[in-house]
């Protein structure tokens, strides 16, 4: 196992892991982060995908061409809005009840 | 103050820092129905995460409140009595291990005997503390987020809440980004930062109140927005860690047997173990990193692990400090290393992840505290004011958050007993305490061991110089015996020939300045 270590060939199974947590999803319309994905394509660090903890943002790192954000599977950490210095995200909570729900916390 | 307000208080946020405001304001004769506390979670607790530990017995004085918590509360998991604490590096862990007797709180001991410690479930704990905040009388709305807060004479349709944190339109890159707010009337922005805040806003609606108290927690987008904190529209990744953890299931006979746990019985509450570890486990993941992304070349994640007993689930993870984050790294692989790194794997063994999730955690020192703490007539509290304490081995904010909230809610009861709930009353009662408490003083205290702590040394060679060394002085292969301080400087030799990062920051005059750094913890 510590071979693996050395190898650094983890890779935290992101879909299961959100899987195990409850969301109350709100409509598109009321996305609470939005990012303006045009202005990625001449980001240089992609600091949003290395920092989200969701995996909402898929981007070269994935092999895409283009940032492919989705929000429906936000912890509403923030971390993205904290790492984003190229303008393009605009962060608030969800609206009272959406989002997610967290049961032990 | 001759206008009726709807409320005394309006408290945002019901975590520990919204709840203590609430119940301190209750015992200081302010009446329930004049208390209203709101929450954007529904149930109450579901937006929250922590790591996490609870630290200290402030809960003791809201006993009327919440009787026997320790006992009663459900997200309080386990008396701590046994600590690690050690560095992981990918192959070696070396942990310094205590089991008090005194931290069992069952007297008979030297030391004084108590229990101050205890993992928590904060979705459970603060659904709990939400019921008693009911029984108590307060008014407590779940699934409530705060659009804006309301100023005196400013017409609240006149901007939108993302108006003050988003960026422009036409922002420029990295430094040369501009927000929103910036393009905003000058008269108009002027109220915003600098008005008397009297009440809330919610879908359009208003609620008045004398005191607004904000304790949204670490992602506080009111503090930025209203300019309690100065420099959250600028990048703050520099003073941010994030925290990554799965709660795990083991079942709690299991707990009891692996970790040598009490069990708990009618009086006292199950005791369990904490630790927390400097991790140098990605060494290999970032020079794998650093070869597919050279922009961030040497930067190494500045992590600390963390792994902490619950009745039935252990609460497993990883913080990260944001700003050592290199490209190339995914925030929940360096979780997954840390998972599979063999002494943490063989504790997790056979258990079932239930939760999974992510939190950011405030680590501002006294250098970086939001510039003002008050407005008139409101205040920030607890993590929303970036009152944690983080020194690299310990992160203690849940106590800070319960004391801020008492010396708000005495402060804020005093300034309405007076009729003035200006920032300047406000200040000279709840600024004035928060700078003469325990919060302060330990920041101040502290902040040269948090310099050290944070020391990149100390997530990179300094834990694998540690367990190679350990590994070998206790080790016994059939040949002759060397003592320690040959095996120190033989390893350190071979780890300064393996590479350049270490012939570089193992060098004699390195590890001087390391040590004398380390005198101040």
């Amino acid at each position: 196992m510590s071979e693996s270590i050395k190898l650094g060939l983890f890779t935290y199974d992101v879909k299961n892991g959100l899987g195990l947590i409850g969301y109350n999803v709100d409509e598109h319309e009321h996305a609470h982060i939005i990012v303006e994905t045009s202005k990625c394509n001449d980001c240089s660090h992609m600091m949003c995908v290395w920092g989200c903890p969701a995996q909402c943002y898929n981007f070269r790192d994935q092999g895409l061409e283009e940032m492919k954000f989705q929000y429906e599977d936000c912890v509403e950490c923030g971390t993205c809005y904290i790492m984003c210095d190229q303008g393009a995200v605009s962060w608030n909570h969800p609206r009272g009840g959406f989002g997610i729900t967290y049961s032990q916390g | 103050m001759d206008e009726e307000t709807d409320f005394d208080v309006i408290i945002i946020g019901a975590g520990f820092a919204g709840a203590s405001t609430a119940f301190q304001l209750l015992k200081e004769g302010i009446e329930g129905d004049r208390i209203l506390i709101v929450d954007r979670g529904e149930p109450i607790g579901s937006k929250n995460l922590t790591g996490g530990i609870l630290w200290g017995r402030e809960l003791d004085d809201f006993e009327e409140y919440l009787g026997n918590w320790e006992m009663d509360c459900p997200g309080i998991e386990r008396a701590i009595n046994h600590k690690k604490v050690g560095f992981l590096s990918s192959e070696d862990a070396l942990f310094v291990e205590g089991r008090f007797a005194s931290w069992d709180g069952t007297g008979g001991t030297d030391e004084p005997s108590q229990r101050s410690s205890w993992s928590v479930l904060r979705a459970k704990a603060d659904a709990w503390m939400a019921e008693k905040m009911e029984e108590a009388g307060i008014f407590v709305m779940a699934g409530m987020k705060i659009d804006q807060l309301h100023i005196d004479g400013l017409d609240h349709e006149s901007y939108d809440c993302r108006d003050l944190t988003d960026p422009a339109e036409d922002s420029g890159k990295g430094a040369a980004q501009k927000w929103k707010v910036d393009n905003l009337p000058k008269e108009l922005v002027e109220k915003i930062r600098n008005g008397t805040i009297s009440g809330i806003v919610q879908d359009g609606e208003v609620m008045t109140s004398k005191v607004v108290v904000i304790a949204e927690g670490s992602n506080s987008v009111l503090t930025r927005g209203y300019h309690f904190d100065s420099m959250l529209h600028a990048q703050s990744k520099d003073d941010m860690l994030l925290g990554v953890k799965e709660v795990i299931h083991l079942g709690k006979e299991k707990i009891d047997e692996r970790f040598n746990c009490f069990a708990g019985d009618g009086e006292r509450p199950p005791s369990g173990m904490a630790m927390e570890l400097a991790l140098s486990l990605y060494r290999d993941m970032a020079h794998d990193a650093w070869e597919k992304y050279p922009n961030t070349k040497g930067l190494y994640p500045r992590c600390g692990g963390f792994f902490y007993t619950n009745k039935e689930t252990v609460s497993c993870g990883i913080i990260v400090q944001l700003k050592s984050l290199p490209e190339g790294l995914h925030t929940y692989d360096l979780y997954q290393a840390f998972k599979e790194q063999p002494a943490i794997a063989a504790l997790i063994e056979g258990g079932e992840a239930i939760e999974y999730g992510g939190h950011l955690c405030p680590e501002y020192g006294l250098h970086r505290m939001p510039h003002r703490f008050t407005r008139d007539g409101a205040l920030v509290v607890g993590d929303a004011a970036g009152l944690v304490f983080a020194n690299g081995m310990q992160i203690q904010g849940m106590n800070n958050a319960l004391h801020s909230g008492k010396l708000a809610g005495k402060a804020i009861a005093k300034c309405i007993a007076d009729g003035d709930v200006s920032a300047k009353a406000l200040d000279a009662t709840y600024t004035k305490s928060l700078k003469s408490s325990y919060i302060f003083r330990d920041l101040k205290r502290f902040e040269p061991a948090t310099k050290f702590l944070n020391n990149p040394a100390n997530f990179t060679w300094v834990p694998e110089l540690v367990g190679k060394t350990a590994n070998r002085v206790f080790r016994e292969i059939g040949e002759e015996k060397v003592p320690a301080e040959k095996v120190l400087r033989q390893v350190r030799k071979e780890m300064r020939a393996e590479n350049k990062a270490n012939k570089k920051g193992m060098g004699l005059f390195g590890m001087l300045k390391l040590a004398l750094m380390g005198r101040k913890l």
